[in-house]
């Protein structure tokens, strides 16, 4: 028997101060990006006494190289990325299923572990990883045979911009890993074992059975990841800083540049809208999910 | 005899795997602890060290000292990510009390409202929060960063408190109720003991997620030591002193352990949480 009290002016009350501090901080400052993309706003942040120049940072983004080169490298930096936290977060996940029950929380304390460290010192830590001339992983490559000596990972375009990726997916795996092992738990006992034993078939078996059962808790990852590698930031900030050059900048690291380092408010914002657009056309998806996810207020 | 060869294999495949997920997953922690301990200048040595020679804590001497005091940072990112928790548990207690249990007439514009803001890109909204705290007189401040995290975390902590507000018993609620106590004090005395594990982790969120924050930490701090949090720190320090990374590396390991360790005790209340999708 549930009862529910109409009591519509408390109700707003409680819900009031969180609101508040919502609009103030998330939906105001949309408007407000929106507004100083519209003006011609450099050295100053008083888009009141800067002129009003219309579409024309736009036009002037849209025209320049650069943008489109940052636009395209940051969705194929999203296909890239998220492709490979899936596909690592899936073997993670079913690898906590096959192990013997006694190592299942030794694997899980482990794939927490990239999730706890700060993006930003995360980045730091690769950077170091794969410094040229000491970083252990040009040196692995090299002691192996697979390269004559250790590779530019970070001064090379190419290898730069493969580091990104990588060193964002080495939380990402985790984060993924979390969400399947969740989707992996619902599904019964007998289906997920007949996928995860090893052996003939065991491949097909996952391509059948056991993934159409999850395919809800992979579109939801789908999703939320998608989300994090369009408005990726404190991996490129903290591992390339954007270099060479600025072969490896997002949109979101290139628009926070083009802020507080050149002070060109205007411009930056026109990349910030375009994030923002991007991310909300993954996000309408993720709207009709909402009353799903809150099922339980009828 | 088939069946144990096939436990036994098994076991073997598992270990293995265990192996190269631990190897993937550690070795860059492990590599910058390794680092912290070898005596600064032979983090360069070649052939790579694999393991030190000789170690020391001289590194992290240096780093806790009068030239870095870490621990500072530390200290910041703790007054930081307290404050923003206690702030979002208020604010999305009451929030998620209407919204779990109340009907009124906004309520569903409301949900949208919360939870759609928490897809919102963060340099979308850096500039004019920027702006507004510099308007306000707030930039190097803790402030500055306290109020905003609180804010962000909104959305995942309203939803896992709403989620455990939503099954506590109408009963006892009217129970309270026809004893005399008031919104508040039903709030307080019957919910909140009962939906405990669901606060406890949205809290524990909320401080991960201000801890590792860092554009906004960044931006407002304006190189400031004195209010800097952790993640901020330790990136400016690997800049600064790009060729010491005995320093940064002892650094970051201070940095990181206490969250770590709290992660590896609190685990099952992060994956709840991670596995409902709240990990920005």
């Amino acid at each position: 028997m549930k009862k529910h009290r109409s009591e519509n002016r408390l109700a707003l009350i409680l819900v009031l101060p969180a609101v508040t501090g919502l609009i103030i901080f998330n939906y105001l400052p949309i408007f407000q990006s929106a507004l100083f993309s519209l003006f011609d706003l450099e050295f100053t942040t008083n888009w009141r006494q800067a002129d009003f120049v219309g579409l024309q940072n736009y036009v002037t983004v849209m025209q320049s190289d650069q943008f489109w080169y940052t636009f395209l490298f940051t969705l194929g930096f999203t296909v890239v990325a998220v492709t490979m936290d899936l596909t690592l977060g899936m073997l993670f996940a079913l690898a906590t299923f096959y192990v013997p029950r006694g190592m299942r929380g030794v694997l899980r304390s482990l794939i927490v572990v990239p999730w706890a460290v700060p993006k930003v010192i995360q980045a730091s830590m690769w950077r170091w990883m794969l410094n040229s001339d000491v970083g252990p992983i040009g040196d692995i490559l090299m002691r192996v045979g697979l390269v004559e000596r250790p590779p530019l990972f970070l001064a090379d375009p190419i290898l730069a911009m493969s580091s990104v990726v990588f060193a964002y997916t080495w939380k990402g795996a985790s984060i993924a890993a979390f969400f399947f092992m969740g989707g992996l738990a619902l599904i019964p006992r007998e289906v997920r074992e007949s996928a995860i034993v090893d052996g003939a078939g065991a491949f097909r078996r996952f391509f059948s059975i056991t993934l159409p059962m999850v395919i809800p808790t992979v579109f939801v990852a789908l999703l939320y990841r998608s989300q994090d590698a369009l408005r990726v930031f404190d991996v490129v900030y903290g591992l390339t800083g954007g270099g060479p050059g600025t072969s490896t900048d997002t949109l979101s690291s290139f628009a926070y540049q083009a802020y507080f380092r050149y002070a060109q408010f205007g411009r930056a914002s026109t990349y910030a809208v375009v994030t923002f657009l991007l991310v909300a056309t993954v996000g309408v998806a993720y709207i009709s999910r909402i009353k799903e996810r809150f099922s339980f207020v009828d | 005899m088939k069946k144990r060869s096939a436990v036994i294999r098994h076991r073997l495949i598992s270990s293995l795997i265990t192996v190269l997920i631990g190897l993937w997953c550690l070795f860059p922690v492990v590599w910058i602890v390794i680092t912290s301990v070898k005596p600064l200048g032979t983090e360069y040595r070649i052939p790579v060290e694999y393991w030190p020679t000789n170690p020391t804590l001289d590194n992290y001497r240096t780093v806790l000292g009068e030239r870095f005091t870490i621990q500072r940072s530390v200290w910041n990112s703790v007054l930081v990510s307290s404050g923003a928790v206690v702030g979002t548990l208020i604010l999305s207690i009451l929030s998620a009390y209407a919204i779990a249990r109340m009907r009124f007439r906004l309520r569903f514009p409301t949900l949208y409202l919360m939870q759609i803001a928490g897809m919102i890109p963060p340099i979308m909204v850096i500039a004019p929060t920027f702006v507004l705290m510099r308007s306000l007189g707030l930039l190097r401040t803790h402030w500055a960063m306290i109020i905003p995290n609180m804010v962000y975390a909104l959305p995942l902590s309203s939803f896992l408190i709403a989620s455990y507000f939503a099954n506590v018993s109408y009963e006892l609620e009217d129970a309270a109720r026809i004893d005399g106590a008031g919104t508040m004090t039903t709030i307080i005395r019957i919910i909140l003991p009962i939906a405990a594990p669901g606060i406890f982790s949205a809290g524990v969120l909320a401080f991960l997620g201000s801890w590792g924050e860092f554009m906004l930490a960044n931006t407002v701090s304006l190189g400031s030591a004195a209010v800097e949090t952790v993640p901020v720190a330790v990136l400016s320090f690997s800049r600064a002193f790009n060729l010491q990374w005995g320093w940064v590396s002892a650094g970051t390991v201070i940095s990181i352990l206490p969250i770590m360790v709290a992660i590896l005790f609190l685990q099952r209340v992060v994956v709840t949480g991670l596995s409902s999708g709240g990990s920005k």
